[in-house]
Formats: C-alpha cells, sequence, structure tokens
C-alpha cells in the first residue's frame, strides 16, 4: 500500500467532487438554513467522508461511526438556524460529531471482524496480509484504550490533518491543551504498541 | 522506551513527536552521530508505522449514509406542526398546539395578564388534555423546527400594568415553562399586546 504522510489531507474533506463545483459553503449554509433540503444535501455530500472517518476512528466500529454521523448530520439541520455565519460550518460539524460519538451507548462491540476473505495463511502474501491485519486492530485497541479527550484531540491531529490550533478551537480548548492531550495520547500510544510487538 | 530521556539527554518525546508528525529532528547534527538516538528512531518508527497504515486507509462513507440522512430530513421537513426530541431509543414529537397551550397557561400565570389569546381553551380548569386536544385549533402562533420553537402570543392585559415589564415577564415565564415540560429550546417569544382589560 501507498503511504501518506500521517498529516495529509485524505479524502479530499470539504472538497466537492471535480466534476460537479459545489457552491461556497457559505452559501449552502445559508440557503439550508431557510429550508433548502438540496442546499444541505450537498452540505452532507461534501462533509460525509471526513466525518465518518472521524466518527470511526473515535468509536472503533463502523455501526457506532454511522450511527454518530447520521446524528450529527440531523443535528446540524435542526441547530442550522443558531449558526452563526461567521463561524466555520466544518469545525461546528466536527464538533457535533464528537459530541454524537461521546453519547454513543458503551456498547462493547467487538472490533471489526476480520475479512472473511482472509486467505490461505500458508501463503507468503497472506501472511503479509494478516500480519497487516493484526497490525491494524493492535493500533485500533490502543487508540481506544485511551481517555475520550486524548482521542478526540489525537483523532483530530493524526488522522483528520488538524492543526493544534485547530484541534483547540473544534473542542473548545486552548492550543496549549490540545498539544497536551495529542502527545499524552501518543505516548500512550506507543507504550500500548510496544508491547503488543513484544507480545507477539 | 517510557524514561524522560535517553541515555544522550534528547527527550524521548522529541525522537516520538519526530516520528509521529514525520519532521525532521530538531538537531540532525546530534542524531546523525548518536547511535541511540538512531537506534530509538528507528524502533518508534517501526512501532509507530501500524499508524501510519491506519491513517494512510482511504475511509469513505458508506454508501447509503447520504440517502438515509436526507430521507430523514425530507420526514422532518414535511412535519412543521411538531417539535422532534430525538434519542436513539425513539424520536418525541410535541404537536405545536401543545406548545402553544403551555405558553398560554404560561402567560396566565404573570400577574397583571387577563387573557393569554388562541383559538382553544386556556383557562386553568381545564387539562392539557383538553387544551390540546382540539384539532383545527388556530391557537397562538407557534413555530417548530427540530427542538426549536418560536411563540408568538397574542395577550390582554390589565389597566394599569407596565406593559413592557409584563412583557418581559412572559416571556420569562414562557421560557421557564416550555423548557421544563418539554425540554424544547425556546428561540424566541414574541408579545403583542391587543388589548387593555379595565373591567376592575
Amino acid at each position: 500500500m501507498q503511504k501518506l504522510p500521517a498529516r495529509a489531507t485524505r479524502n479530499g474533506p470539504d472538497t466537492p467532487p471535480r466534476s460537479r463545483p459545489a457552491p461556497a459553503t457559505t452559501v449552502l449554509v445559508r440557503s439550508a438554513r431557510d429550508g433548502n433540503e438540496h442546499a444541505f444535501e450537498e452540505l452532507v455530500r461534501s462533509h460525509q467522508d471526513r466525518s465518518y472517518l472521524i466518527a470511526l476512528r473515535l468509536t472503533g466500529n463502523s455501526h457506532d461511526a454511522q450511527d454518530a454521523v447520521q446524528e450529527a448530520f440531523l443535528k446540524a439541520w435542526r441547530g442550522l438556524a443558531g449558526f452563526r455565519e461567521d463561524a466555520d460550518f466544518g469545525t461546528w460539524l466536527t464538533r457535533i460529531v464528537i459530541n454524537c460519538c461521546h453519547g454513543q451507548r458503551r456498547t462493547q462491540r467487538p472490533a471489526e471482524p476480520l475479512d472473511e476473505t482472509t486467505p490461505d495463511s500458508t501463503t507468503p502474501a497472506a501472511d503479509v496480509i494478516v500480519e497487516n491485519q493484526h497490525r491494524d486492530r493492535a493500533a485500533q485497541r490502543a487508540i481506544a484504550e485511551l481517555s475520550f479527550d486524548q482521542r478526540s484531540a489525537f483523532v483530530l491531529h493524526i488522522f483528520a490533518g488538524h492543526t493544534h490550533t485547530e484541534v483547540g478551537r473544534i473542542l473548545g480548548i486552548s492550543e496549549g491543551a490540545a498539544k497536551v492531550r495529542t502527545h499524552r495520547a501518543r505516548r500512550a500510544i506507543a507504550v500500548v504498541l510496544q508491547t503488543w510487538e513484544e507480545e507477539s | 522506551m517510557t524514561d524522560d530521556y535517553l541515555p544522550c539527554g534528547v527527550p524521548f518525546d522529541e525522537i516520538l513527536d519526530q516520528v509521529s508528525d514525520h519532521r525532521p529532528p530538531q538537531d540532525p547534527g546530534h542524531q546523525a552521530s548518536c547511535p541511540t538516538c538512531r537506534a530509538t528512531f528507528a524502533e518508534l518508527g517501526k512501532t509507530w508505522s501500524s499508524i501510519d497504515d491506519l491513517a494512510a486507509h482511504e475511509v469513505r462513507a458508506p454508501t447509503d449514509l447520504l440517502r438515509v440522512v436526507m430521507d430523514r430530513i425530507r420526514e422532518l421537513s414535511a412535519q412543521p406542526w411538531y417539535a422532534v426530541l430525538t434519542t436513539r431509543d425513539g424520536d418525541t414529537n410535541i404537536s405545536a398546539r401543545v406548545i402553544g397551550a403551555l405558553a398560554r397557561l404560561a402567560a396566565q400565570d404573570v400577574p397583571r395578564v387577563s387573557h393569554a389569546l388562541g383559538g382553544g381553551p386556556t383557562g386553568h380548569d381545564h387539562s392539557p388534555t383538553e387544551l390540546a386536544g382540539n384539532t383545527g385549533e388556530t391557537a397562538t402562533d407557534i413555530g417548530v423546527s427540530g427542538t426549536h420553537v418560536v411563540v408568538d402570543l397574542d395577550v390582554v392585559v390589565e389597566m394599569g400594568s407596565h406593559i413592557p415589564h409584563v412583557a418581559d415577564q412572559i416571556r420569562a415565564q414562557i421560557h421557564k415553562d416550555i423548557t421544563a415540560y418539554t425540554s424544547l429550546t425556546v428561540a424566541e417569544v414574541n408579545v403583542c399586546i391587543v388589548d387593555i382589560d379595565n373591567s376592575d
């Protein structure tokens, strides 16, 4: 797999499909606030991947992530009346997504199952695939062990590519506090992953 | 691994930040000549690669997410006469007529308010069921969108009342009662004084 730099923008968040440029977000937000469902649909379309990525990394499973993102968009639609135009829609929406993830029931869902098409582990290629899957799951478990505050800062910085200033703005904390949370999360994850490597 | 400083005096966290943020070393000269730093960098690079791999996964929102969200939103838009409280266990729809009845009762609790007007019965001798039970009731004008409510209310006040003060009291009482009884957010209360009662 071609690795991307960890801080790169991976999913083209807030970027509409190239073949159909979307109007500016502000115009869409204003129109959606007036009850235009099509405008809101464009907003959903352009923010859904980024929102889902954040929810997936925060909740650790696709079911909760999808529930949280759906709930977040509904809350956003209902809350548009109170959205200030000088605020950033993406920041506001991300905050709602995070709140929805936080509010998720703490059901102990199992981690995402391994791909059912897991190949015969006797072939070298299969070994690599299985190893990668185990490493992914170890990483997901290490993230899941973080406190929600640390996980939020870590996910926003490492997976969504936000700067510490942006992380602070989204979470309603100072840039310094965002840095500390991300840093502590990094340290905790490094310890967990190294322990996992030693044991395996 | 969890020591704060490497034997060479470089903070462990400095190498961890370098690895996780893909940054150049803070002191390239030292790192190039220090075997401890280079070994730690290599070890952490291997450990952190599982997070990098996870970050490199292309995450897309589920294909049906947009449809599900927009279906719900169209459903909400089709029910403008209900405020909706959404929980994970289901929705609670509160009729605008109920909110109107609550607003009128709240207004009538304010001293020097003779009548809060609307199409339905609002006297203290009526039960809430009776108050909200008549279909086709014009009632006080109520705007609802999701969890937000706007109340437009016509009232008659007693002769000699300080009207702006009474209007403020009405607003406060309506805010208090609707929040307490429905958990909805009162965005606006507009009071129109339509008459003066000088019967006393």
